[in-house]
């Protein structure tokens, strides 16, 4: 027994040494630079001087009043649902129908998956020129009048990113659901079969069901990832036309660093976590739930 | 659970980390890091003493090498002067490097420079004349010399001095204005208009001949905050000097000033008479339009003119202007690249080099003058460039119709304020929030109006 306790402790040292320097850099890179971020959201810095006034909760009940941020935030719930439903539904139809056998999938697969690999301010930029130059041309060459000019407007600014937005993580989150259905034992598809299952109905109960641990990852990253947008925004719209294409992150940056409220801008950094927090705990909780084991 | 809420605490940590840019993020990050914590309140010049010895050794002037750092802040027609600043420091500095980071001003400037607040400013900082009133104040910047301020027009020192010490070179400058198509108005038997009436007597025959009477990029947010300013200088700043100040302390707002009201309101004109597409249209695309006679006039500043003549070389065109209500607008004179330093350099004396060379290299002077198409602020230099508006503003700085903008950028600084005055200006267009509510935005806004 206590031979069995000494080893178990020498493991356990073992362990603790492994993930010591990891903790160290996360500490000072992440933990510390969590609390300042909560401490100055209680404080008046403008980020430039020593001095770091308290204001209480001042910050925290000034961002309800707040129309920008609301605006904000409502903008960026927008592009989130819109991402999460669109971006999950082709990245699984796609992923489907590169795991049927088609010829040439390799091809098809190295297509959707290469604008992924492109930064996202390069895909701003090209979309802007896509939407502004490039595409415009193809009404005067099929004497056509589509309105492609999505990012000049803000009734249809969204639409004009949520496309590129799609355009560039599709192909990334097929190959998670790629690896997730190459993964389904083929004696599932055998018995559903025998039992006189059709396609769709093979496709919802045996399929889906063993596809949900995928589905958590691609849901709650995609959901997490469309409520950071960013790099997208800076180098296409600019968070405009006026503000509505402006995100929570965009808000941060620009209340925080070029309007020189840091701790305005902190206040509202600390409430986005909050938030990201629920919206992570609730996906992660609802989904696991449905998740099955082959 | 307790690994859920061990994952959860653990992913909130990097999500805010990433949000402060604390994260690992080498440009905006370290206002939050714990050592500039530190360093902020005590220790910012030891660290940076330590630093500076580890990396160069001497002065230069004993003609050991020495490595200076720059952190560029830079207009759309500055990038790659830096190259030329090299070439004619490397002839007569040999063993002084310049160490470059260069960024937009408009963009990541300012965020460069609270990071560096932090952990030690660069030997040079070169920015805009209105970023001496933001960071001298601090106590950041170092007094220039005045061997090389001698060497600058004396009109270049006003802004960029306080409390009787200059901190900044002013080494060119822009003018804004309306740039308009000579051939066009020519044609047409336009004259320069002097008065609002005028003005929308060209629009409207722009409008019945089916010419666009103004080119616009409003995609660029930015572009909207720098005309906004253009009409609040002539509208606004021309009768009332001091509003800034005086809209700080409550005595006037945008709310309630008629002139402040008009100068925003001239943004729907030029939006009612420009491209529908303005809010998908590029600078670039839109000054090509210009040149290409799409459009008569272009509310704008001189970096226009580095794209007007990429595209035609011939391209004819003057600057007025923007008229005000009272007909007695002035040209707007922005002193734009400044060159500042550090008050904490280590290397004063071969930072000292380095403004010998940028005020006295004349030669350098004339080739940065020629590539960013703009006017010099040093005595007996002038672009050799052929621009065609040089004779309209030698007119109206004869008449003494020309004003400095840093007046109004002083007092209602940019970041923080003009931008998101242009961002609620353009919502107003894009008929997201009536005109009332962009008023009072302004108004709201007014803690950020000021550098202090």
């Amino acid at each position: 027994m206590n031979k069995k306790k000494t080893m178990q402790d020498k493991m356990n040292r073992q362990y603790f040494l492994l993930i010591v320097p990891g903790m160290v850099i996360f500490t000072i890179g992440v933990i510390l630079p969590l609390l300042l971020a909560l401490r100055y959201s209680f404080t008046s810095w403008d980020g430039m001087t020593v001095e770091k006034e308290s204001v209480g909760i001042s910050n925290y009940i000034n961002l309800w009043k707040d129309a920008n941020f609301r605006q904000a935030w409502w903008f960026t719930i927008k592009f989130t649902i819109a991402n999460t439903i669109v971006q999950n539904v082709f990245a699984l139809l796609f992923a489907v129908a590169l795991d049927s056998g088609i010829k040439a999938q390799k091809v098809y697969r190295t297509i959707l998956f290469i604008p992924c690999l492109v930064s996202a301010v390069i895909v701003g930029f090209v979309w802007l020129k896509l939407y502004s130059n490039v595409l415009p041309e193809l009404n005067e060459i099929f004497g056509t009048n589509i309105n492609f000019l999505l990012f000049g407007d803000g009734k249809t600014v969204l639409r004009g990113l949520v496309i590129a937005n799609n355009w560039q993580w599709i192909g990334y989150w097929m190959l998670i659901y790629l690896a997730g259905l190459q993964s389904v034992p083929s004696d599932l598809y055998e018995a559903a079969k025998v039992d006189g299952a059709s396609a769709v109905q093979r496709f919802f109960n045996v399929t889906i069901p063993m596809l949900a641990p995928a589905i958590t990852i691609c849901v709650v990253g995609i959901t997490t990832g469309s409520l950071k947008v960013y790099d997208l925004l800076v180098s296409s719209t600019g968070g405009g036309p006026g503000r509505a294409s402006t995100s929570v992150i965009q808000m941060i940056y620009a209340t925080a660093i070029s309007g020189r409220q840091y701790g305005y801008g902190s206040a509202m950094s600390v409430t986005l976590v909050v938030i990201l927090l629920m919206v992570a705990m609730i996906q992660v909780k609802g989904l696991k739930s449905k998740e099955v084991q082959s | 659970m307790k690994k859920k809420a061990l994952s959860l605490l653990l992913c909130s940590a990097m999500t805010v980390g990433m949000l402060t840019g604390c994260g690992g993020s080498g440009d905006d990050g370290a206002a939050n890091t714990p050592a500039a914590d530190t360093v902020d309140e005590a220790e910012a010049p030891a660290a940076a003493e330590e630093a500076d010895e580890a990396e160069a050794p001497a002065p230069s002037t004993d003609g050991e090498e020495v490595t200076l750092t720059v952190l560029a802040g830079q207009s759309t027609t500055d990038a790659g002067i830096e190259d030329m600043i090299d070439a004619a420091l490397a002839e007569k500095y040999p063993n002084i490097t310049l160490e470059w980071e260069c960024t937009g001003w408009d963009g990541e400037f300012h965020p460069k420079m609270q990071q560096y607040m932090q952990s030690g400013l660069p030997d040079i900082i070169i920015g805009k004349a209105q970023d001496v009133n933001t960071y001298a104040s601090q106590g950041l910047l170092g007094e220039i010399d005045a061997t090389y301020l001698d060497r600058g027009l004396d009109a270049a020192r006003e802004n960029v001095t306080i409390d009787g010490k200059t901190y900044g070179l002013v080494y060119n400058a822009l003018y804004q204005g309306v740039y308009y198509n000579k051939t066009m108005f020519a044609e047409n038997g336009w004259e320069v208009p002097t008065t609002q009436e005028e003005l929308q007597a060209i629009i409207d025959d722009c409008n019945a001949k089916g010419i666009v009477p103004f080119a616009s990029h409003m995609v660029d947010t930015w572009s909207i905050g720098n005309v906004t300013m253009q009409f609040m200088m002539n509208d606004v700043f021309n009768n009332t000097p001091d509003w800034g100040d005086q809209f700080r302390e409550g005595k006037v707002s945008f709310a309630e000033d008629q002139a402040a009201q008009t100068a925003y309101s001239y943004n729907k004109l030029i939006f009612d008479n420009t491209y529908p597409e303005t809010f998908s249209t590029e600078q670039t695309d839109c000054d090509a339009r210009m040149v290409l006679g799409e459009a008569a006039m272009k509310v704008s500043g001189s970096w226009s003119i580095q794209n007007f003549l990429d595209i035609d070389e011939n391209f004819d065109f003057g600057i007025f202007p923007f008229p005000n209500q009272t007909g007695d607008s002035k040209l707007i004179f922005e002193p734009n690249i400044a060159i500042m330093t550090s008050a904490q350099t280590e290397h004063q004396d071969a930072v000292n080099c380095v403004l010998d060379v940028l005020s006295g290299d004349k030669e350098l002077a004339v080739e940065i003058l020629d590539f960013t198409k703009t006017a010099s602020m040093l005595k007996d230099v002038a672009p050799t460039f052929a621009n065609p508006s040089q004779a309209d503003i030698d007119e109206y700085a004869s008449k003494g119709m020309i004003v400095d903008v840093t007046l109004g950028n002083n007092q209602l600084v940019w970041g923080g304020f003009q931008e998101e005055n242009a961002a609620d200006i353009a919502a107003y267009l894009q008929g997201d929030i009536s005109f009332e509510d962009c008023l009072a935005a302004s108004d709201a806004r007014v803690g950020s109006s000021s550098a202090q």
